[in-house]
């Protein structure tokens, strides 16, 4: 009996090793943003996120279940060149399965559970032609899901957006579509011979 | 036999028209992440090859995709760098030809891989039947000051493919986005950016949005 327990936790792990494989980890999103014409103003942002097969979400997420919406708030203008540069801000990551998201309400966004919160440590936007990109860091300090990654995971994460002015919805000065990622994947994943895999049962 | 216009007849028409307009002005995008590199050459210099693989996290509900039991997968080969420039403090690289391929594909094993081109890139991306086909007429990479982040926006003429006049007449096929170097983004061994971006379709006739009475009035 003991032997059969060792023989299908062997089994178990070494069938767990392939689903740890190197597909990258990001939250992908879609959204329109509300930018400030002056220093001191308050840029937002509210997006829609997508499922990024092949790709995988940093936490599984069910997107067949629940509407995802990514929120940027509160980051101030402090700099209106080009790029401009931001301080302060927030990102949120809402779970909800009531209202879906609406760009003429921006509460649709907000409502459910903030699973993340981010705060940013930088966060510059850059516009060329209609065109432009959006780049920063933040790192995860408050959520419902906070305590899924761990301490040393939490931090520096790349957020990038392109942006354009071209056609967004009323209300909005622009499109943005982006992702936020983390410098590395945050499952832990090791390449292990069986033979060591067995070790780990003796 | 004389014809006569009746009052049915022109409300049938003003309803045609009313309900025209919507279409007229309607964009269909497909949202894509992906990966690009770029051979023949020094990085960026005059020459290079740029290539990218990515696939699609979401398609408009017009193109009848179910991203749930298929994949597209976007393959764009051919923009030769005409080399760095500046651009206001930023750097500007202008490219030339290029084409864009979007597969439909049940297979869903795309596959970026390392070290591109390999065994699975940009071969996994080329699977399946052909959505859509583009020839670049414009691309463009902008470069912030670092060199580390920016955007990309071009133009295409469609030549082929399942969508072509299947969804809009008259179409304009635009290519953008944003990508990010190495730093910050987890960009697979041997590949240059990643690419966050869309590809849209956008009827070349403008669209004015107009009350039942202003349409009315075009017939007084």
């Amino acid at each position: 009996m003991k032997n059969a327990i060792k023989g299908m936790l062997i089994v178990l792990a070494v069938v767990a090793l392939p689903l740890s494989a190197t597909a990258q980890q990001l939250f992908d999103f879609n959204g329109q943003a509300i930018v400030p014409a002056a220093v001191g103003g308050t840029l937002s942002m509210y997006s829609v996120m997508y499922d990024p097969a092949p790709q995988t979400t940093p936490l599984p997420l069910d997107f067949d279940n629940f509407e995802y919406t990514l929120v940027v708030s509160g980051a101030i203008l402090d700099v209106n060149g080009n790029p401009q540069s931001y301080v302060g801000g927030v990102l949120t990551i809402y779970e909800d399965a009531g209202t879906a998201a609406d760009f003429a309400n921006t509460a649709t966004f907000t409502d459910g559970t903030a699973i993340l919160v981010g705060s940013f440590t930088s966060l510059n936007r850059i516009v060329f032609l209609s065109t432009g990109s959006v780049q920063g860091y933040l790192d995860w300090n408050g959520g419902a899901w906070l305590n899924d990654i761990a301490p040393e995971d939490q931090t520096g994460w790349a957020f990038l957006a392109g942006t354009n002015s071209r056609s967004p919805e009323p209300g909005y000065s622009e499109i943005w579509d982006g992702k936020v990622e983390p410098p590395t994947i945050i499952v832990d994943e090791d390449l292990s011979s069986f033979g060591s895999v067995k070790a780990l049962f003796k | 036999m004389k014809k006569t216009f009746t009052p049915c007849a022109l409300v049938s028409l003003l309803l045609a028209l009313v309900l025209a307009v919507p279409a007229l002005g309607q964009v269909y995008s497909v949202d894509y992440l992906g990966y690009g590199w770029e051979q023949g050459g020094p990085l960026k210099a005059a020459g290079d090859e740029l290539i990218i693989t990515a696939t699609s996290t979401y398609v408009h509900p017009a193109f009848g995709v179910d991203l749930g039991t298929e994949e597209l997968t976007f393959y764009v080969s051919g923009l030769i760098s005409n080399g760095p420039t500046d651009f206001f403090g930023n750097t500007q690289i202008n490219y030339t030809g290029g084409i864009l391929e979007i597969y439909q594909d049940p297979l869903m094993n795309a596959d970026w891989g390392v070290n591109p081109p390999n065994a699975t890139s940009p071969g996994s991306f080329q699977e399946g039947s052909l959505f859509f086909a583009g020839a670049f007429t414009a691309f463009t990479m902008f470069f912030d000051p670092s060199g580390s982040y920016g955007s990309f926006e071009g133009t295409l003429d469609g030549v082929a493919g399942s969508i072509i006049d299947g969804v809009c007449s008259d179409c304009v096929y635009t290519w953008g986005g944003a990508f990010q170097t190495g730093s910050g983004a987890q960009v697979p061994e041997g590949y240059w950016i990643q690419v966050d971006g869309v590809f849209e379709i956008d009827a070349a006739v403008s669209s004015e949005a107009a009350s039942w009475g202003s349409v009315k009035a075009l017939f007084n």
